[in-house]
Parts: C-alpha cells; sequence; structure tokens
C-alpha cells in the first residue's frame, strides 16, 4: 500500500506528558504512577498497557455533586503507554499547572493529572437559570491539564478595565483564581414586555486575572449526552 | 486574485503578475519557537556555489541587491524582496527555507504560508500547517528557478536534520565551504537561547524523505534518538539512560545506518511510529520501572505561557477578528450602534447595552419559514463585544457604497448604519418554501458567518448553487431558480437529491460565496 498519503499523520514522538496530536486530538504519556483522570469516554486510542477505572472512589468522595445516575464523568487511566484522547472535534488545549489554580467548566475538561488536587462546585446563582446546572472544576498544584473549546478559544485579560467583564455562560471555557464572579441579569422591563435579546444572564468576573472563551454557544455535553 | 498552491504545484511567474519586484512574505509560527527564514541563491546544480546569495538575518542582502531580506512585517514573519532581471546569471533557483531555531519540530507549527506579493497584490500563496510535517526541523518552503523564464514552486519539503542537513543538500560535494558560510555569522542563535552552534554534527546526517512512511523504515530510524536524545538531557527531564546504551553527548549519536543507533526493540521509547514496535509481542511495552523518556514540564511551564498562544488580539478599529471564528466589535459612547444575531454574545467588557431589535416581519418569515430564527440584537454603550456563533467561520465583509446579498441564514453581525432590505426568493423545492436573503448597501461592515471554508465563485453564464449552501453574492447579479425535471425522478425511486439549484447571471466581476456546508 501506498502510506505517502497518510504518512503525515504518524504520530510525532514524545517530548512532554502531554502534546497535541493536530489541533483536536491529545496525547498523553502514560508511566506507572502517575496515573490521569480523562473524561469517560473521551478515549479514540491507546498503545501500550492502559487500564480504565470507571466511577473511581478518589472522585466519588471529591465530586459526589458531579455524579449523576449515570456514573461519575471522568474515569481513571493507569498503566503505560501512550493513551490519544478526544471530544467531538473540538479543539484541545494543554496547559501545564506551575502552583497555579484554574477553575474549568466541567464540560470543557478533557484529561488531568490524578495528582492535582481538585473539587467540583456549582456556580452560584447561575445553575438555576442555565436549564442544565454549570458545574466548574478547580483544580490547583503542578500538572497538566488539558481542556476542550468549540473553534480557537481567545483569552481575555479582565485586569484592563474599570468595567467588568461579562461572559456568556454556554460560552466559558475556564478562568483563573483571584476573579471576582456573579451572576448578571440583563433583563430590563422591555425584555419582560417585548422579547428577549438572547442574552438572559452573563457571568460578570472582577479583579486581576484572565477568562477563556470559546467562540461557540454550544456547552453540550456531547461525551455525556452517548454515555 | 491570489491563487492558491499546493505543494508541487508550478507556475510561471508571468503568469501570475506582469511584474518582476516581488515581495516574498513567510508566515510560519509556532508558541514558544523562533524560526530562521532564509533564501538561497543556488546555482544551475542546485548547489550553494556563493555564499554570498545565502540571503538570512546576518546578510541581509545579495552583493548587487536584488535579494533582501526586509524583515517582519505586514502580518509576514519574514520577508524577501526580489527583483527578478536584476539576478545575475549563475543563479537558477531561489529557495525560501525555514528552519527551527532551538528544539523543536514542524508538526508544532501553525497555519502559515509562502506567498508572492507584486504591485501590492497578492498573487500567489501556498499555505501549510503543521499537519504536514511530522519530526522536521527545516523545511524547503518555495523555490523561485529559472526554467526559460522565471517560476514559483511550492515545495513544503521538510528535513529532520535541521539547518545543517538543510546546508548539505545545497551544498552537496563541497562540505569544506559549508562552514564558511556560518563562519562571517558568530552565533546563529538569537542571544539568551542556548546557542547550539551552528557547527554541523560530526555525522553526518543522510536527508530522510520530506515525508517518512509510517511502515518500519530505515530511513527514519536514525531520527528518532536525534529527536529524543536532546530532549531527555534537558534540564528538568528524568536522565535515563536512552536507548539501553551508556550516556552519551547529544551530538555524538553514532551514524544512522550504523546498528547501535537504533533503539533496541526493548527499549522504553514512547513516540516511535507505531509500525516500529514489534506488533502483537507482550512484554516489549515497557517495564514498570522504565522512567519514559518525557519532560514532565514544558519548555515554558505555567498557564500563562500554555495561554499565550490564545491571548486576545489587540485589534485595531471597530471590527476586529481575534481569530477566524471570533470578532470584537469596538463600540464608542454615542457612536452608531451594531446590530448583532441574538444569542451570538460570548463576552463583553465595558458598559454595553443589550436590546432587542424588531426586524419586522423578516424574522418572523425566516423563523416560521425555515426553523431558523433571525432575530437581532442591538448592542450600544462603550466597550468592546466578542461575537461567534457555532465555532463557525466568520468573514467582515466592509462595504464602501457597494452592495452585497446574504442568505439571512448566514448574517452574523452587522453596522446599523448600513441599509438593508429583505428580499424572498421563492420557488418550489426549496426547503421552507423560500430563501430569504438581505441586501446591504452604504458604508459599513456585515460579518458573514460560513461553515468551513467557503468558496468564491466569479458569475458565469453557467454558475450554480445550492440554495442551502449558498452564503452571499454581489447584488448585481441575478438569481433565478434552475430546476431538473426528468421523467425518471417520477418513475423510479431515488433521485440524486439536487433538483433545484439557483443559478446566476451577471456581468464579470460578479461573485458568489459558496460554504462546504449545507444546513
Amino acid at each position: 500500500m501506498d502510506q505517502q498519503m497518510i504518512a503525515g499523520y504518524a504520530p510525532s514522538p514524545m517530548a512532554v506528558r502531554m502534546e497535541n496530536h493536530g489541533s483536536t486530538m491529545l496525547k498523553v504519556a502514560m508511566a506507572s504512577g502517575q496515573d490521569l483522570f480523562a473524561r469517560t469516554g473521551s478515549m479514540v486510542a491507546y498503545e501500550g498497557y492502559i487500564q480504565y477505572e470507571p466511577n473511581p472512589p478518589a472522585v466519588r468522595q471529591a465530586a459526589a455533586e458531579w455524579i449523576t445516575g449515570e456514573g461519575a464523568p471522568v474515569m481513571k487511566c493507569s498503566g503505560d503507554g501512550i493513551l490519544y484522547l478526544a471530544d467531538y472535534g473540538a479543539d484541545v488545549v494543554v496547559v501545564h499547572l506551575n502552583n497555579d489554580y484554574l477553575s474549568v467548566n466541567g464540560t470543557n475538561i478533557l484529561a488531568f493529572d490524578a495528582h492535582l488536587q481538585w473539587g467540583v462546585e456549582k456556580v452560584k446563582g447561575v445553575a438555576k437559570f442555565a436549564g442544565q446546572g454549570l458545574f466548574n472544576v478547580t483544580i490547583s498544584g503542578t500538572g497538566w491539564i488539558a481542556l476542550t473549546s468549540r473553534g480557537n478559544p481567545v483569552v481575555v485579560d479582565c485586569g484592563t478595565g474599570e468595567d467588568a467583564t461579562c461572559v456568556d455562560p454556554d460560552a466559558l471555557v475556564a478562568w483563573t483564581t483571584g476573579l471576582k464572579m456573579k451572576a448578571k441579569r440583563s433583563f430590563k422591563a422591555s425584555a419582560l414586555v417585548g422579547r428577549g435579546t438572547g442574552e438572559a444572564f452573563q457571568i460578570a468576573f472582577s479583579g486581576q486575572g484572565f477568562v477563556v472563551v470559546q467562540p461557540s454557544e454550544d456547552s453540550t455535553d456531547r461525551l455525556r449526552i452517548r454515555g | 486574485m491570489a491563487r492558491e498552491f499546493q505543494r508541487g504545484h508550478k507556475a510561471k511567474i508571468s503568469d501570475l503578475t506582469a511584474g518582476t519586484d516581488l515581495y516574498v512574505g513567510v508566515l510560519i509560527t509556532a508558541p514558544g519557537l523562533t524560526f530562521d527564514i532564509s533564501c538561497f541563491g543556488l546555482d544551475a546544480d542546485e548547489r550553494l556555489s556563493d555564499d554570498q546569495y545565502f540571503i538570512f538575518f546576518n546578510q541581509p542582502q545579495s552583493p548587487e541587491g536584488s535579494i533582501q531580506q526586509l524583515g517582519e512585517q505586514a502580518g509576514d514573519t519574514q520577508s524577501f524582496r526580489v527583483t527578478l532581471d536584476r539576478i545575475p546569471a549563475q543563479i537558477h533557483r531561489l529557495s525560501f527555507t525555514a528552519t527551527i531555531d532551538g528544539n523543536g519540530q514542524m508538526s508544532q507549527i501553525g497555519p502559515g504560508y509562502i506567498r508572492l506579493v507584486a504591485g501590492g497584490e497578492e498573487v500567489a500563496r501556498y499555505p501549510f500547517n503543521g499537519s504536514e510535517f511530522t519530526t522536521e526541523r527545516a523545511v524547503m518552503l518555495g523555490d523561485i528557478y529559472r526554467k526559460d523564464v522565471w517560476r514559483f514552486a511550492a515545495v513544503g519539503q521538510g528535513f529532520d536534520g535541521g539547518l545543517d542537513a538543510l546546508l548539505k543538500n545545497f551544498g552537496g560535494e563541497v562540505a569544506e565551504e559549508q562552514p564558511a558560510a556560518p563562519a562571517q555569522t558568530p552565533s546563529f542563535a538569537p542571544p539568551g537561547g542556548p546557542a547550539p552552534g551552528f557547527a554541523p554534527p560530526p555525522a553526518p546526517a543522510p536527508v530522510p524523505p520530506p515525508a517518512p512512511a509510517p511502515a518500519f523504515g530505515a530511513p527514519q530510524a536514525p531520527t528518532i534518538p536525534q529527536q529524543v536524545a536532546p530532549v531527555a538531557t534537558s534540564p528538568g527531564a528524568p536522565v535515563a539512560p536512552p536507548f539501553g546504551q551508556p550516556v552519551q553527548p547529544p551530538g555524538a549519536v553514532s551514524p544512522p545506518g550504523v546498528p547501535e543507533a537504533v533503539a533496541p526493540p526493548g527499549a522504553p521509547l514512547f513516540g516511535q511510529v507505531p509500525g516500529q514496535q514489534p506488533p502483537g509481542v507482550p512484554g516489549q511495552f515497557p517495564s514498570p520501572g522504565g522512567s519514559p523518556q518525557v519532560a514532565q514540564v514544558p519548555a515554558q511551564p505555567g498557564v500563562q505561557a500554555a495561554l499565550q498562544p490564545h491571548r486576545e488580539t489587540p485589534v485595531t478599529g471597530r471590527w476586529g477578528l481575534q481569530n477566524h471564528r471570533l470578532v470584537r466589535a469596538q463600540l464608542q459612547a454615542g457612536g452608531p450602534a451594531v446590530l448583532a444575531r441574538q444569542g451570538s454574545m460570548v463576552l463583553y467588557q465595558g458598559k454595553v447595552d443589550f436590546s432587542r431589535k424588531s426586524t419586522g416581519i423578516l424574522g418572523r418569515a425566516v423563523g416560521n419559514a425555515t426553523g431558523q430564527e433571525l432575530e437581532l440584537m442591538r448592542c450600544t454603550g462603550k466597550g468592546q463585544v466578542f461575537l461567534a456563533e457555532d465555532a463557525s467561520h466568520l468573514h467582515p465583509i466592509e462595504l464602501q457604497g457597494d452592495a452585497i446579498c446574504v442568505s439571512a441564514e448566514n448574517v452574523l453581525a452587522f453596522d446599523e448604519s448600513l441599509q438593508f432590505e429583505v428580499r424572498r426568493i421563492e420557488g418550489h423545492g426549496i426547503p421552507g418554501g423560500a430563501l430569504f436573503t438581505m441586501q446591504f448597501s452604504g458604508t459599513g461592515t456585515v460579518v458573514v458567518k460560513t461553515h468551513g471554508t467557503p468558496v468564491v465563485l466569479p458569475v458565469t453564464p453557467t454558475t450554480y448553487a445550492d440554495s442551502n449552501a449558498i452564503v452571499a453574492w454581489s447584488a448585481a447579479s441575478q438569481v433565478m431558480l434552475s430546476s431538473q425535471v426528468r421523467l425518471r425522478r417520477t418513475a423510479y425511486p431515488g433521485h440524486s437529491g439536487e433538483t433545484v439549484n439557483l443559478q446566476f447571471r451577471g456581468a464579470p466581476g460578479n461573485f458568489i460565496v459558496v460554504q462546504p456546508y449545507e444546513v
């Protein structure tokens, strides 16, 4: 078989623990003792000996709120080899935390190192407007995280203007520590009389830090829908 | 209009432009990497016989000035001015190349291009991105060469060995001369860099094929030690004895082809081309104690470094694309408002008010007819509004007194200063019974969204488009419905599904825009 056409898609040698393969696939170098939490159902391929544990006890403790009847949305991966993960063609962004703190929308997380400190919280004031509860995963420590974004993400600095930065919750991917957030409604009397603008509420961020947004308001959890 | 080249395409420059004074721009970027972009002036044997024609940042022009390096400008990482009729007769080929300065590989690069600009107008462009490359560290992007007349070729050929392999390729037998060219350059790396030195490695590296097949093959194997060894010995990485051999200095990789340089099959080497693993042999995967040869820390750790490539870009002007899927509108207090599709706001900063804009009959009509709402909102105030929808590609079109028709489903936002009227194209067979379009005229900007990269076609006597895929067309062209009526369609089940099309007619100069997506 002439393999010239597909030769360009062979994986490149791993240089660091997490890397992009193309813009939408994540490649993780797994080693024993360095476990990984990944979204359940996000594995597309692996080489080597990797085991997957759904509903790991650690998740049940840390993310009790997040778990629904279908089980926890993350699985624990351990073993040696190379693991390939993807989320329905969403762009993947690899972030290395260097004793940092990041808060990520639950549907936008793809994988993270198991040794990071993490927890799940409900975004205050927002869940009751957005039909689906908005969960975010707070991660801190030193290690690797992979985020997904529908379309190229953009990082906006919140500290530049005197006004708050208001984000559509469906487009929100992640934000850094030190930001004050509150739910903001842009309802007006006129909106109640006529019809709304489609922008009923936002999350307002203020303080020093930055938010990551995706150019899409598709926040459906594709991995979870399919199960 | 610029002609798009693909790898291997060639064209006479006289077919592209009548000019001989060319601007050659190269865009190549990758997070955390710097590139040296240079031009090799080669003789008829494709050798760099005169190193005065190696144009790079330390030698920014050739002796007679026919090739000049201009530096970063106009969105290009590096640019050159080439005056074809002044190039001396012995120079037959100008090869434009990019090499990675330091560690890295070409698969990491983002979308880039090499383009030719003549008389202020782009005439040719060869786009490329990281998926076309793997572990290459140098790439020949394009050539301007003399074959009876001057021609341009999109090359896109990579070299695993980096700049030294490239020099070797051009230098061939005259290995003695090669160190001479860089000898004029004390250091090829920018200050502060790891200063890898410019000397070719002690072992001559053969030039591997540009795109090695993923099967087990001898040419690919020697490149792996070269790639992995420097990484494994970089600071912070666990120093594992690579390849089961005593640790060697990175430069002392044995000559390729010598068996010792190839990793023994059981070595815990990740990232190999899969075909190189002896398939189906358990236990060949790393023993539990073997640490993988990957660095635990990237070149630039931290959240800030990781997200740097995605930072908000400081754009000036009222409409600025942040990337090709997100647009930023700058609003001034008391200035003109922006009308945008409802729900398209992803983020705003400043004091911005959103109010519902009545579209009269349009919104309801479109909504009823197609199930797609066209409801607009009016954004006023002072600040920045970021607009996007469904990660579709966005194209701001600036109108200066001209007019364009846009399918209502493809309008994202526009300046309120534009006049618009709604047109309805009715026809049997169009889903929903009619196609709603908005004709914009006046001065201002319309942001059009498309699913995927659109194609712009000139209107000819036989230009047809699917009513679902059409995005926009110049307002002067006339639209009519054409249907293929065949008896067979009613007689047999299973027709082509392409029975009703839009036909466009117009004077030369009109165009239509079609997206690769049917709603």
